[in-house]
């Protein structure tokens, strides 16, 4: 077998390769843009939704504020009804806790255990925060509550938007 | 492949020690212009794939895959019609000689005959012939069955009506229709409802929801007929027509 | 570096008889499209194939999306059309796929025919052929139902009555396919996934697969 058949063998290796990558690629390109869709679409910029609470209710104690707003997700359209622990600071600026732990996303409650007054607790495996969502070390947590973003509106109703990543803890 | 004693093996598995080589047959030798499949033919066969799949992909990108509304039960008057692989059966049951108390011919004997004889071709044509004009019966039926199948499915096609299919099949955009107004219900008590739906939305006639129409129009329509609709369907009062028409012309209102 | 992982593979393994079992064959002249132009109509099984592996990965990525329920298969559909990227171009593909299988299957079944290549020793071959083509007419039939539209569900309902039409087991065979004696609905409509999307490809694969098998042990019929 001579030097030139090898070579000749391995270009059409090379191009079977080629034609066969192009192929592959024509066929997936457009399956896999469409599997990945929802990891590329942009989140949709978050509107606030008025809770029905007055600010005035509020205190410097956490209070349960529920609120429900229509969900859609893709061909689904719920009423979905969410939580935030609401309370006002030494500033008397509204803060909004979003009350999913972050440990493992169980429900956390202000005061949800009786040894530990001015905490929430977890009940699922014991975590506790302090009142500004800061994690008690030595928990399970590792990172503090997450917070809503608050507006007021010009009524004094009280109205939240994004979930963002703690700033006062 | 060598075999017995003085095999050895890759640890105490099954897996021979001696590597065989990686090399292709060489084809050289073999009479007339015989290729190896790979990489020779396969390329070959795989350009043709690639143009082939190229067409493909500008064809989906030229026509979109047809939605029509989401399906209602109910919608009686709405005419049926197979995928288009499906059509010669279809038609074929449109024959006297195959429906009504024949059904079982149309529905079965003849495909099963056809088909099953299709599946048996190989002990049906026995002979040792191959060129399609040795073996004239097996050629002629086969010509005989593709041509009645190509017949049936033109035939489907050419009597289906496309349009009545289109506009009934449309999607349309849901529209609020007030059900409590009188309107409503002398929508109702004179039939309209049968054919227009009950939202409106159409049936056996066009939907009513956003005609564009004036009350005038409309109600010259209902009495008078329009199309398909003949004339004198309506048989209430003057009143109650132009409650109807003006109802008609803005079905949301409260 | 890719000869050093092929070589630890096949020292474990003994994988090149394997492949080189798939790669080595000879492709005779009167196929080869290269030789004579006439050949091209041997290309229509191949394409057939070509086309199938089209359905399969476009139906995988399909189900990514769509559910089949009465509420919301209509809507998932039209969601996955109209607000995913691709989504027209993905549903297209498997929607025209469909059609061109049926083509391409019609005509290599055409070539198979005329070029009398069914005769001895190949009968089983063409039996299996014939039982694929009945698969892919099941799953055109299964399929057509799925996008819960208006031409979905009544020819579904003509199709069922068709099959209802059978002597004697009738009833029992519309029961079967349709999940309920009298309604085309919830039933009909999980069953006909199920059918599509798992018994009809595993029959598929199967057939597939000895088709295939059989043409590897008995070469290609020899030119007319």
């Amino acid at each position: 077998m001579s030097n030139q058949r090898v070579s000749r063998r391995q270009f059409l290796n090379y191009t079977l390769t080629g034609v066969g990558g192009f192929m592959a690629a024509g066929m997936l390109m457009p399956m896999v843009r469409f599997a990945i869709d929802p990891v590329l679409t942009a989140e949709a910029g978050g509107d606030y939704i008025s809770t029905g609470t007055s600010i005035d209710e509020l205190s410097d104690v956490p209070t349960r504020v529920d609120f429900s707003y229509e969900q859609k997700d893709a061909w689904y359209t719920s009423e979905v009804t969410q939580t935030a622990w609401v309370y006002l600071d030494e500033n008397q600026e509204v803060v909004a806790l979003n009350p999913t732990c972050k440990h493992l996303g169980c429900t956390v409650n202000w005061e949800g255990r009786e040894s530990d007054p001015n905490r929430f607790f977890c009940p699922c495996h014991n975590g506790l925060y302090e009142k500004s969502g800061k994690n008690v070390p030595g928990t399970p947590p590792t990172a503090p509550l997450d917070m809503f973003e608050t507006r007021v509106s010009d009524d004094g109703i009280l109205q939240l938007g994004q979930v963002v990543p703690n700033t006062i803890a | 492949m060598h075999r017995g004693k003085g095999m050895k093996f890759v640890g105490d598995s099954r897996v021979p020690a001696n590597r065989k080589p990686n090399i292709p047959k060489d084809y050289s030798e073999f009479p007339g212009k015989t290729e190896a499949f790979w990489p020779n033919f396969l390329l070959k066969e795989w350009l043709v794939g690639a143009v082939f799949l190229i067409g493909f992909l500008s064809l989906t990108v030229a026509h979109e895959p047809p939605l029509e509304k989401i399906a209602d039960p109910t919608d009686a008057g709405y005419i049926p019609l197979p995928d288009w692989y499906f059509l010669f059966l279809y038609q074929l049951l449109k024959y006297d000689f195959a429906s009504g108390p024949y059904n079982v011919i149309g529905a079965f004997v003849i495909p099963g005959i056809a088909f099953g004889a299709l599946l048996l071709a190989p002990f049906i044509d026995r002979g040792p012939a191959r060129r399609p004009g040795k073996r004239p019966l097996a050629t002629g039926f086969m010509l005989l069955g593709v041509a009645a199948t190509i017949f049936l499915t033109w035939e489907s096609v050419a009597y289906h009506d496309w349009e009545t299919q289109r506009s009934q099949g449309e999607i349309v955009a849901e529209v609020e229709v007030n059900t409590e107004a009188e309107g409503y219900a002398i929508y109702e008590q004179q039939g309209c409802i049968n054919c227009h739906g009950e939202n409106l939305e159409g049936g056996a006639g066009p939907a009513l929801a956003d005609t564009g129409l004036s009350a005038e129009e409309i109600a010259e329509i209902a009495v008078n007929g329009q199309g398909d609709m003949p004339a004198g369907l309506f048989e209430g009062s003057d009143e109650e027509l132009q409650q109807l028409a003006e109802y008609l012309t803005d079905p949301a209102a409260e | 570096m890719l000869n050093k992982i092929y070589d630890w593979v096949d020292e474990r393994l003994d994988i090149t008889p394997m492949w080189r079992d798939i790669a080595d064959h000879e492709v005779p002249e009167h196929v080869n499209p290269a030789h004579h132009f006439s050949a091209f109509v041997y290309c229509f099984g191949g394409l057939t194939f070509f086309v199938t592996v089209i359905q399969i990965l476009s139906g995988m990525f399909l189900t990514m999306y769509y559910v089949p329920d009465i509420e919301n298969a209509w809507r998932s559909v039209y969601y996955l059309q109209n607000e995913v990227a691709f989504g027209v171009i993905v549903r297209g593909m498997h929607h025209w796929g469909a059609s061109l299988v049926i083509v391409m299957m019609f005509l290599h079944t055409l070539r198979v025919f005329f070029t009398g290549s069914y005769k001895k020793p190949r009968e089983l071959n063409w039996v299996v052929g014939v039982l694929i083509f009945f698969v892919m007419l099941g799953l055109g039939f299964t399929g057509y139902l799925l996008p819960w539209d208006m031409k979905a569900l009544f020819a579904t309902k003509v199709g069922i009555e068709i099959a209802a039409a059978t002597p004697l087991i009738g009833e029992q065979i519309r029961t079967l396919l349709a999940g309920d004696p009298n309604i085309l609905g919830a039933q009909t409509l999980t069953r006909f996934f199920a059918i599509h999307v798992f018994f009809l490809p595993g029959a598929l694969l199967g057939l597939m697969a000895a088709h295939f098998i059989m043409i590897r042990k008995q070469g290609i019929s020899g030119p007319l």
